[in-house]
Formats: C-alpha cells, sequence, structure tokens
C-alpha cells in the first residue's frame, strides 16, 4: 500500500479479524443489494457512513477526497434513474427524457444503496492489511493456502504490472502507432497492450509457481502461518456493536412511522 | 478431468489481477465518456466481461473462469471500486464457467467464447434487476442492455480469442495447456 494509506490514528477497527469484518461487511452488503425499500436503504447509508467517517482513523481531507467518486456514483445512478426510470404519475417530460415520481423515488433508492456500496467499501479497505487479510482468510475461514498464497503473490507484483504498462504505452508513442477508428481500433488497442503484458505475466507467473514448488510448498498440506491471527474481545465488540447497529436500522425503518 | 495445479493456478490469478488493473485504466476511459456518449459507454462495457472467459480461453481447465473473474473483482475492489464488484465478479465467473462447463470445457472458439461472455452479461442483468438497476423505461432497458451483450459478444469472442492467438504465436501457452489426445497419439507414430 502506498503511504498515502497511512491512518492518523489505529481505531478499534483496525483490531478487528480481518476476516471477520469482511464476512460481516459483506452481509451488509447483501442486504443493500436486495433491499428495496427506501428508508432501511437511507439508514443502511447512514449506518456505513458513520463506520467510515467516524472509525476509519482517517484524516478529513483524505476521507472528503476518497468521497468525491462515491457522491459522483450517487449523482449518476440518480440522475439516469430519474430520466429514464419507470413511472406513472409524470412531472415533467421533454423528448425522451421523463421525470416520474416513481423515478424519482426509485433513483433516490439507487442513489442511497451506491453510497452504501461505496462507505462499506472504504471502510473494510482503509481499515485492513491486505496480507493479513489473507493471511485471517487462512486461518479463521479456511480458506486453502493456494489461493491466498497466489493472490499475495500476484499483489505483490503489481508494481511491476504498473510498470510494465506505462512502459508499452511509451514504446508505442515513441514507435508513432497510430489506432484506427472504432471497434476495430478499441481491438487493435487491446491487443496491442495485453499481448505483451499477458506473455510477461503468465511466464513470471510460471517461474514463481516453480520457485514456490521447488522450496516445498504443497497444495493442501498442513502448515504453520508467519503471521498468526486469532479472535480476540475486539472481535466479540465489533460484532455486538454491528448487531446492536443493524437492529436500530431495521427499527428506524420499520418500527418508526413516517 | 484435468485438474488444475499450483501452476495453473498462480497463473490463474495472476491473470484475473492484470485484467483488474487493466479495468482500472478502462474504467477512468469509460468515465470519460461516461456522460457525453452513452451508448459508446455501454459499447465498451463488454471489457469487464472478458477476464473469466480470457483466463479460460488460455489455460482450459475446469473452474479458471470462475476463479479469474474473482480475483480481478477481488483486485478492482482493492484499488477503490468497493467490495460491491466482488459480488458481480462471482456472478459473472459462475456465469461463464457454467457456459463452458455445459460444453464439457472442450469449445474454445469464438462463437462459444462469445456465448460465455453474454451469460456474464446475463448474471450481471440479473444483479442489476436485484439491485433496481433495471427498471427503466422498456425502450431504455432493451437499448442498455441490448448493447452490452452485443459488446460482451465482440469483447469476450473476438477479441479475447484474437489475443490469445496472438499469446499462441509468442509460444507462452505452450508450456501451460494440458496436453490434447492428438497430441500423445502423435507419439505412436
Amino acid at each position: 500500500m502506498p503511504a498515502w494509506f497511512t491512518p492518523e490514528r489505529m481505531t478499534w477497527l483496525f483490531r478487528v479479524n480481518p476476516a471477520l469484518k469482511f464476512a460481516v461487511f459483506l452481509l451488509l452488503l447483501f442486504i443493500t443489494l436486495f433491499n428495496r425499500n427506501l428508508p432501511l436503504a437511507a439508514w443502511l447509508a447512514v449506518l456505513s457512513a458513520i463506520l467510515l467517517y467516524g472509525f476509519s482513523g482517517y484524516s478529513a481531507k483524505k476521507l472528503a477526497l476518497l468521497s468525491i467518486p462515491i457522491a459522483l456514483s450517487f449523482a449518476s445512478s440518480f440522475i439516469t434513474m430519474a430520466l429514464f426510470g419507470k413511472g406513472d404519475t409524470v412531472l415533467w417530460q421533454w423528448g425522451i427524457f421523463k421525470i416520474s415520481e416513481e423515478s424519482i423515488r426509485h433513483g433516490l433508492l439507487l442513489g442511497t444503496k451506491s453510497l452504501s456500496f461505496g462507505f462499506t467499501g472504504f471502510a473494510f479497505l482503509l481499515t485492513v492489511e491486505p496480507v493479513l487479510f489473507f493471511y485471517a482468510m487462512m486461518q479463521q475461514f479456511r480458506l486453502p493456502s493456494k489461493y491466498a498464497y497466489s493472490f499475495i503473490a500476484s499483489i505483490r507484483l503489481l508494481p511491476v504490472i504498473a510498470e510494465e504498462i506505462q512502459v508499452r504505452s511509451n514504446a508505442l508513442k515513441v514507435r508513432g502507432i497510430t489506432f484506427s477508428r472504432g471497434v476495430r481500433g478499441v481491438g487493435e488497442r487491446i491487443r496491442s497492450y495485453t499481448v505483451p503484458l499477458f506473455a510477461q505475466s503468465i511466464r513470471r507467473a510460471q517461474r514463481i509457481a516453480i520457485a514456490m514448488e521447488a522450496k516445498q510448498y504443497q497444495m493442501g498440506a498442513a502448515r504453520t502461518y508467519f503471521y498468526s491471527t486469532s479472535y480476540s474481545r475486539h472481535d466479540a465488540i465489533f460484532l455486538a456493536v454491528m448487531a446492536v447497529s443493524v437492529a436500530a436500522v431495521f427499527w428506524l425503518s420499520f418500527g418508526v412511522p413516517y | 478431468m484435468k485438474k488444475l495445479t499450483f501452476t495453473d493456478l498462480l497463473i490463474t490469478i495472476m491473470v484475473g489481477v492484470v485484467f483488474g488493473i487493466l479495468m482500472k485504466f478502462w474504467d477512468d476511459l469509460y468515465t470519460a465518456i461516461k456522460p457525453v456518449l452513452p451508448v459508446a459507454r455501454q459499447l465498451l462495457y463488454g471489457m469487464w466481461f472478458m477476464n473469466g472467459v480470457f483466463a479460460f480461453l488460455l489455460i482450459r481447465k475446469p473452474g479458471v473462469a470462475l476463479i479469474a473473474s474473482i480475483a480481478g473483482a477481488g483486485l478492482s475492489a482493492f484499488i477503490g471500486h468497493g467490495l460491491g464488484v466482488l459480488i458481480y465478479g462471482a456472478a459473472q465467473g459462475l456465469a461463464a464457467e457454467l457456459l463452458f462447463a455445459a460444453f464439457r470445457y472442450r469449445k474454445f472458439s469464438i462463437p462459444f467464447a462469445g456465448l460465455a461472455g453474454v451469460a456474464s452479461c446475463a448474471a450481471s442483468f440479473g444483479l442489476d434487476l436485484i439491485y433496481g438497476y433495471a427498471d427503466l423505461e422498456t425502450w431504455a432497458l432493451i437499448v442498455k442492455y441490448g448493447l452490452r451483450a452485443v459488446s460482451a459478444f465482440i469483447f469476450t469472442g473476438v477479441f479475447a480469442v484474437l489475443v490469445i492467438r496472438a499469446l499462441e504465436a509468442t509460444g507462452v501457452t505452450n508450456s501451460i495447456r494440458p496436453v490434447a489426445k492428438e497430441e500423445y497419439s502423435l507419439l505412436d507414430r
């Protein structure tokens, strides 16, 4: 992770077991995905906003920067749905654009859902160490080590791949390569970037796998771990807090008349 | 059935991760033209279905399409698209995987690769229906997802197969593909 992604302070969210945190947040996302109730969507967005802004431990400036794409996705899903969504109580119509009460309501639902998705996603990603996440997945959730180590190895190589894309892009520029217009051009562009990129990545992956097996890495063999992760009292607190908050969100959405 | 070796798995996940990065660059392009050219935007959408199909065409073993798709989506999630894409990635990969499984993992040509892309597209449409993205006026729905399906076919069928052929020409695929029956029979001659 680049240095930019270091929090100002370590909050309790950092100390929660990463795999457990992942499971709970994924559950939140599934509730958001299947939900069609506007108050519930809005309160879920509030809950995830509290998690992100209150407990991620990042400075307000960084959080504001990170919020820009989330705000954009709110705006774009709201506007598209408001203009093109289904609805009978028409408020305004001009050519193919038609705004109705239903479409506005639906747009708001979509918008708040994308807010929840964005906030929850960042609340997780900003408070998790990728390598420890995979170690916790192996130790607490029994993810087979072959998947976890493959991911860790691939993530380690990200900077190399990003650099290769840059080099390729410069090389094409220096050689004065131009692409055709339209679909053919898209195809040419994809081909000229992906072929060298994948050829290199495949060879590299193969070398790493052979090196690991040469050092006696075996799929499915019992093993010990360099970083040991476990459950702690922070996890109990986290589960309790999340259970109470989700219950509160449901009560606010369905128990309170509007 | 041919099982995945550790080398296969590492290559699969690496391919997924590289796609994750490519999708990041693609996303920048996509976002730039999103407001101005809604039609072109749907036509570029097929890139998001390429990952699983491409990995399967490369390695030609069961499970590859699903794993690569999840890996790519996982990387996208980690570099800032949020955990939501993980759900989409898993569904799309599963759809492509099921399509290849339906042909017993033996078809690698343009129509089948394209169909797998369209299956991924259908899976993402299913999730959009659940999420609520698809509650559009009927004409808008048909235009949006129709174009998207066409794009899925072009990207996963035509582009992925062509890139794979170019990779085959480099020789890099020889060492990773399972040995076919015909190649064994060559030994008997």
